[in-house]
């Protein structure tokens, strides 16, 4: 009931009261720092990193259920969370051996196959380790036969600024668009004019063959209802997100990106290191003011950081090399060297707060089959768009941080409502201008040229080290799409969202070409992980006719 | 690009598992210089598209027993080309929904147990023991082989690309085959996006794309490109051990060595290849309905990603292999139908042997081109229609 604290679940051996609206993530989190997972190959502690539901930081059973995510799941009374993939415990797990017995990590695809006796007990032991949790105990107690299907001229996905912006827009034209959402009710306002589907992912889209056609959007909504939306005009407003950085170390717990320090639940972070010079880290800054106890930047560190850390005294480390973080269970401090050849130096920290750089959430685009262009700041692939935010699928538009970089030219919502309106024409859609160059490029670089040590893990959901990768490439592998499969990098629960934009700098110097010619996957759907139950239940309102 | 010499003992048409391991054969026989072209990256065709299924029970007695060396090759793949495939005798079963089609299982394993496989008939209980969790009366019975299994497809592409390269063979990525040229009624060329070259044997190894080559080359051939499309889960810990198989609906699936559930499931597309590879709505609904429906456990399982790919079917569901009677030097290893995978390290022998005019030990009514040209069609063998 609303407003009433006190809600009991169990977590492990612990019961825990969680306050109302919680996820697990936030009530485990009121007792200490949250760990709930160990991860796959190697059993290396991890700790949640983004807080949105993309990461495998946070995976909990739940009530017998595998894979469950601690940050979207808000705890309903008498709840039992348990942790996976760990025995007998997540912090005391016997398996963590392995990461000091594999220094150097499993060559799977080389390795374990000689004896060839043995090969049946390299099998069990390697599939043992896969995997994260145990299949379900039962099958769910209510079928998830729900299904949510609704039909609207515009449907805007994600009900961000700019999302409802279009959506105010298409109203203001005397229409009623659809509204999906990711996020849960609170914080996100209801508009008059929209129809708002909250709590719903969209997972999958698929144009329209001819020109009478509707898009169909794929996703699943609360409780895991499937919901199936079918548009004239898709409008994807699905925002940015906070990007990974690769160090020695960057998979270990207390490394978390912006989106969970910042917009995140309450953490108990202690001392904290905020990475990065620009408009996000300056914000790091304001919302964790008295825990950070230094800023470091790989490139120049931008005025409105200098101001807020002036203010609050915290020294700044521009133009600097984040060796490694210290700490197996939980970060302890950070190894930095300065980049013009000073010194290495420690700094004590118990988180470190990624907010370097701002990435598009543009994988729906990508997946619908809009064409896209790589921008070497920040080092992204942005869909190309015309003045009206079409972009090059018919009906198909981007407006907001997912079509064009923050603080630069961006769409107008009034232009992308008035066009998702109108009838649908090509578009003559152009790349993103080009404005900055990359800094993160030449930082790979210099870092790749550095002697290392430990693992570098650079796909945390699946354990794929940067030593794989290089591994790869020296076997004259080349290219994104092969190293995604020689390697795995950019196949895991994640989708490549951590993982392939860093991937995709490493080869570029690696491979001594420029990013765009090592190219970029295709972009699979869903792009969410979509539970079997929400699928089925739409089978029936997809239909049986032929696959165009 | 330009290719390294003027002449090619052989030109092979598609860098997936068929071509590498027919360039591997010859490589081996010595058979001279040779050459591969593919129009996409390594693994980009069915041989990165597919399930991994490598089975043993099929319809008829010589498909058996080219599985079967084909299953030995696998065992044998870690030792003799340094990659791990992990291949995994987990077993094969195939799930009969009533008594008729438990009959027409029953026929099929007559077949295999005939070849000397240890291939058993379930009731339902037996169907349980290997499907933990099935849905009450989701099966009457089933069909099951424990020396079938799965290979990890990708690590057998990458082998056998590293063991042709060192053995000499010219692999070419990104060069599209546009036809062949000929002198007379002879083949002496084939001719790419990036020039022509002289060879005396071509090799239409070009799986979905196999048909349009065949048709560029002048040839008129009865293969179709349809596409399939299949999709994995989240990683769970292992709890299946077989390649689980539904004639009714063409649903298959197994559990990756990686924790995945990987599988498909017929569903009707238009067919070619002129549309690409999208994902549908319609399929990835589909065989959600048809996990859930069979085994409810996995319904709050998330499905991680879906992707596409071409069969290359023939009008019998038997591959094409052998030299086509229409054109000396062009050699067809192509129609699998989807089990490319399966097949080809026995497969590819037998091309090895037509491109070298050796004798082809397979029956040519089941296997050789000439089949499907002249008035009488082939008679179509029941099949068991699979993923």
């Amino acid at each position: 009931m609303r407003g009433e604290p006190g809600r009991r679940f169990r977590f492990g051996r612990a019961t825990l009261e969680a306050r109302d609206g919680d996820s697990v993530l936030a009530a485990v989190a009121r007792r200490g720092w949250p760990s709930f997972v160990r991860s796959v190959r190697y059993h290396r502690p991890r700790g949640p990193v983004c807080g949105l539901g993309d990461c495998a930081g946070c995976l909990v059973r739940l009530n017998g259920r595998p894979n469950v995510r601690a940050c979207r799941h808000a705890v309903a009374p008498g709840d039992v969370v348990a942790s996976e993939n760990s025995w007998p415990s997540v912090r005391n797990d016997l398996l963590g051996a392995l990461d000091r017995l594999l220094p150097h990590g499993l060559d799977t695809v080389h390795g374990l196959r000689r004896p060839a006796w043995a090969t049946r007990l390299y099998q069990r032991a390697a599939r043992r380790l896969s995997g994260f949790g145990r299949l379900a105990d039962a099958a769910p107690a209510v079928p998830s036969s729900a299904a949510v299907v609704a039909s609207c001229d515009v449907a805007i996905v994600g009900a961000g600024s700019s999302g409802r912006a279009v959506a105010e827009a298409v109203g203001r034209a005397g229409a009623r668009p659809c509204l999906l959402e990711r996020r849960a009710g609170a914080g996100t306002p209801v508009l008059a004019s929209a129809e708002l589907h909250a709590g719903t992912t969209a997972a999958m889209l698929s144009p329209p063959v001819s020109d009478g056609d509707r898009f169909s959007l794929l996703g699943f909504g609360p409780a895991e209802a499937g919901v199936l939306v079918r548009a004239r005009s898709v409008v994807v407003a699905t925002g940015s997100y906070d990007g990974a950085l690769l160090f020695e170390g960057s998979d270990r717990p207390g490394v978390v990106t912006a989106d969970l320090a910042v917009d995140g639940p309450e953490l108990p972070l202690g001392e904290t290191v905020v990475v990065g010079g620009g408009a996000r880290a300056a914000e790091a800054l304001e919302r964790l003011a008295g825990d950070v106890v230094a800023v470091v930047a790989f490139g120049q560190i931008g005025p409105e950081v200098v101001r807020a850390a002036s203010a609050l005294e915290v020294p700044l480390y521009p133009r600097s090399r984040i060796v490694r973080a210290l700490g197996t269970r939980r970060v302890r401090g950070l190894e930095v060297a300065r980049r013009d050849g000073g010194g290495r130096f420690r700094l004590s920290a118990s988180t470190v707060v990624l907010a370097h750089r701002r990435l598009p959430n543009a994988q729906l685009l990508f997946q619908a089959g809009a064409r896209r262009s790589w921008l070497e700041a920040p080092g992204a692939y942005f869909p190309d768009l015309d003045a009206s935010g079409r972009t090059t699928v018919p009906g198909l538009f981007a407006v907001g941080s997912a079509a064009r970089p923050a603080g630069g030219p961006g769409v107008s919502a009034d232009a992308v409502a008035r066009a998702a309106l109108g009838a649908r024409t090509e578009s003559v859609a152009s790349p993103p201008p080009a404005a900055a160059r990359d800094e993160l490029l030449p930082y790979y670089r210099e870092l790749l040229g550095e002697p290392r040590r430990g693992k570098w893990v650079l796909c945390p959901c699946e354990d794929v080290l940067l030593e794989e990768v290089e591994r790869a490439a020296a076997r004259g592998f080349h290219g994104i799409e092969v190293v995604k499969r020689y390697t795995g990098v950019g196949s895991g629960l994640c989708q490549g969202r951590y993982c392939l934009p860093e991937a995709i700098l490493l080869l570029a110097v690696l491979e001594g070409r420029p990013p765009t010619e090592v190219g970029f996957i295709t972009q699979r759907p869903p792009l969410v992980p979509a539970p079997l139950g929400a699928l089925a239940a739409l089978a029936h309102d997809v239909g049986e006719g032929t696959v165009p | 690009m330009t290719f390294a010499r003027p002449e090619y003992r052989a030109a092979i048409v598609g860098a997936g598992i068929v071509g590498l391991y027919t360039a591997y054969h010859l490589a081996r026989a010595g058979a001279g210089p040779l050459l591969v072209l593919d129009r996409g990256f390594l693994s980009s065709g069915g041989s990165g598209r597919n399930g991994g299924g490598v089975r043993q029970q099929w319809e008829t007695r010589s498909t058996v027993r080219l599985a079967r060396e084909a299953v030995a090759a696998y065992r044998r793949f870690g030792r003799d080309f340094g990659h791990n495939v992990w291949f995994r005798q987990g077993g094969y079963l195939f799930l009969a929904e009533d008594p008729g089609e438990l009959s027409r299982l029953a026929r099929v394993n007559e077949v295999v147990r005939s070849e000397g496989l240890p291939a058993r008939l379930l009731d339902a209980a037996g169907v349980a023991r290997h499907l933990p969790g099935i849905a009450p009366g989701a099966a009457v019975g089933g069909a099951y082989l424990g020396s079938d299994g799965t290979v990890y497809p990708f690590p057998a592409v990458w082998g056998l690309y590293e063991a042709v390269r060192r053995l000499g063979v010219e692999v070419a990525l990104g060069v599209e085959a546009l036809g062949v040229e000929r002198d007379g009624g002879r083949l002496v060329g084939v001719s790419t996006d990036s020039g022509g070259v002289r060879t005396r044997a071509v090799v239409n190894a070009a799986g979905g794309w196999s048909g349009e080559l065949s048709r560029r080359a002048g040839l008129e051939v009865p293969n179709v490109a349809s596409r399939h499309e299949i999709f994995a889960t989240e990683p769970l810990k292992p709890f299946l051990d077989p390649m689980v198989v539904r004639a009714s609906d063409g649903l298959y699936f197994s559990q990756t060595v990686r924790g995945e559930l990987v599988g498909g499931l017929t569903v009707p597309h238009v067919p070619g290849t002129q549309r690409g590879v999208p994902s549908s709505p319609r399929f990835v609904t589909s065989m959600a309905r048809a996990l859930v429906g069979l085994l409810p456990r996995v319904a709050g399982l998330g499905v991680l990603r879906a992707w596409t790919g071409f069969y290359d079917d023939t009008p019998d569901g038997f591959p094409v292999i052998g030299e086509d009677p229409r054109l000396p030097g062009f050699v067809h290893a192509n129609g699998f139908g989807g089990h490319g995978f399966m097949l080809a390290p026995s497969a590819s022998r037998r091309v090895a042997a037509a491109v070298l005019g050796e004798r082809v030990d397979l029956d040519p009514r089941e296997f050789a081109p000439g089949r499907f040209l002249g008035p009488g069609a082939a008679p179509t063998a029941e099949r068991l229609q699979l993923g």
